[in-house]
């Protein structure tokens, strides 16, 4: 009896760590962006650092964008903050392959104690399988993403959201983590492997 | 019990190894950012299944070689095309695809019976701007291709079914800028075979070469035009020149053009001949498309003209393609019969297709 109550538990124990494990990928997966006064697609947020000078989240800026598009020849950066432009893929929920990439435009403002950052002029081209296999950019299609209902079904649509989304998060959060601190571009010593000797136990 | 607990403590184990994985580069704000991850092993491919019939009430032009094109040639019937599989993967600078087909379609595409391979290749980027590639690919000539969902239109042109399918050999690729790229290479002396090889009856019956040189100029002269100028040439297969160019000329139509002249060898004759390739975007999931196609053999040989409309409609992965066709040859003695297998000039067709790209 006390085994089976025991079971019964563990069991319950499972599920509800499978249900937040999963309620936790929804969650994340949720299409968190805006629409800005032009309707279009934003994700948008204002940072506080406080008694960070305005240099120092500019400088940081800076490094984050250098390292983040070492090879991105489009960014413009003006006195108050950075503008670039990239693009990230978009894949098919069936197989993982690409179906597509969303091109934007990432912009970093900077003030004392504060900086804010916007991704923007989302625009999506939807990839094909070219004779060799490999899945290549539609030559001639782009589609903004505030219009792209027009040309994909509502649950493609919701599927792009949500990457965008999730690419966007991603972006920031380490656009965070690199604004915090003063950056020199360090790569961290390679931890060395543990020793064992198997002749002395 | 001892099974939850299993779970549960590979359900730990997994998730600190995902974990750790995704710590490795912890930002403490003085490292340099994660470089971006290598792309996944990437998995994709197609089925299709047809009803055809053909109006003579036999088949026509779903048979190559007597007058006909390939693919859909099962007459007043429910058939299958092929199931594609394909897997690709890079890592860094060099990649690989291989692609494998099975069914009748594969079959025909093939020459070499029971092989089913459609692409095996390596790639290395040796630059930004230049590629080496090597193996067996699909040939970089012509607008058609074998895989039904690479296809607008489900039965193929009489310039696609007389060229190359597929060419095995080592190319590289040198990309000018996005608007101009050239490839060149060397490929064994015959197409759609997976080793070179020499007929019977030649003085080195041993073994073939690869003595079959080509290249390819692509042009992109405006957003959403594409041009690939294409040359193929080997003493064992003849030389053929062809045009491949489509150009999105709005959200909605999209124009394609496929030109090509084939000189067989040792004044065997050839071909030439010219396709055009309107379609019309109606909605999000149905397209309109014609294509018309002249086509001639060299040397006084008759002639063809074929006029095919097709509809795109999709289903998410699912692409129905409802077609009619007409063909009409100068000549009685084309190769197409009528229904009571007396020669005649035309023939005509329906399709329904289905094809499920993943």
């Amino acid at each position: 009896m006390g085994e089976r109550l025991y079971i019964y538990t563990m069991k319950k124990i499972l599920f509800i760590v499978l249900f937040l494990l999963f309620a936790g990928i929804a969650s994340a997966q949720k299409n968190q962006l805006s629409l800005d006064e032009h309707n279009k697609y934003v994700y948008y947020e204002v940072v506080d650092l406080p008694g960070i000078s305005a240099d120092s989240i500019h400088r940081n800026s800076n490094a984050f964008v250098e390292i983040t598009y070492p090879k991105n020849k489009s960014r413009q950066i003006s006195i108050t903050g950075i503008l670039v432009k990239d693009k990230f893929l978009i894949y098919s929920p069936i197989a993982k392959h690409e179906s597509g990439e969303i091109a934007y435009i990432l912009n970093i403002e900077c003030k004392d104690s504060k900086y804010r950052y916007w991704l923007t002029d989302f625009v999506f081209t939807p990839y094909e399988r070219n004779r060799y296999s490999v899945y290549v950019p539609v030559n001639g299609i782009n589609i903004p993403l505030e219009s792209a209902i027009t040309k994909v079904s509502q649950k493609e649509l919701n599927g792009y959201l949500e990457q965008t989304s999730a690419f966007c998060t991603q972006l920031g959060s380490r656009l965070k983590q690199y604004m915090v601190e003063d950056h020199h571009l360090i790569i961290p010593d390679k931890q060395p492997t543990k020793k064992i000797v198997t002749d002395k136990w | 019990m001892k099974k939850v607990l299993l779970l549960l403590s590979l359900f730990i184990v997994v998730t600190m190894s995902a974990k750790a994985g995704t710590t490795a580069l912890v930002d403490t704000g003085k490292v340099a950012a994660p470089a971006p991850p290598d792309p996944p092993l990437v998995f994709s491919g197609s089925v299709d299944t047809y009803y055809k019939y053909d109006f003579s009430g036999h088949n026509n032009i779903g048979f190559p070689g007597a007058g006909g094109t390939y693919f859909a040639n099962e007459q007043n019937s429910i058939s299958i095309g092929m199931i594609d599989l394909a897997l690709k993967k890079k890592v860094g600078k060099a990649a690989f695809v291989g692609e494998l087909s099975f069914g009748p379609r594969s079959d025909a595409s093939i020459p070499n019976s029971g092989y089913h391979i459609q692409n095996l290749y390596v790639s290395y980027d040796v630059t930004d701007k230049f590629n080496l590639t090597a193996g067996y690919m699909a040939t970089f000539l012509g607008y058609e291709v074998i895989s039904p969902a690479g296809n607008f239109n489900y039965s193929t042109s009489y310039l696609f079914s007389y060229g190359p399918f597929q060419n095995a050999g080592f190319k590289a690729t040198y990309a000018f800028s996005d608007k101009v790229s050239l490839m060149a290479g060397i490929f064994n002396n015959y197409w759609n075979t997976y080793t070179s090889f020499r007929p019977i009856g030649e003085s080195d019956a041993a073994s073939g070469d690869v003595s079959t040189f080509g290249a390819q100029l692509m042009v992109a002269p405006a957003k959403g035009w594409t041009a690939y100028v294409n040359f193929l040439t080997g003493s064992y297969s003849g030389t053929e020149i062809d045009l491949t160019t489509a150009y999105q000329i709005t959200d909605a139509f999209k124009l394609g053009l496929n030109a090509a002249s084939f000189t067989a060898p040792h004044n065997g004759g050839g071909f030439e001949g010219i396709a055009l390739y309107p379609q019309l975007a109606v909605s999000k999931s149905v397209t309109f498309g014609l294509r018309g196609e002249y086509f001639k053999f060299k040397q006084g040989g008759p002639d063809v003209k074929s006029f095919t409309i097709t509809s795109n409609i999709k289903a998410g992965p699912l692409t129905f393609i409802p077609e009619v066709r007409i063909d009409g040859a100068s000549i009685d003695t084309f190769g197409f019969t009528k229904g009571d297998g007396s020669p005649t000039k035309s023939a005509g067709q329906f399709v329904l297709a289905a094809v499920y790209a993943f």
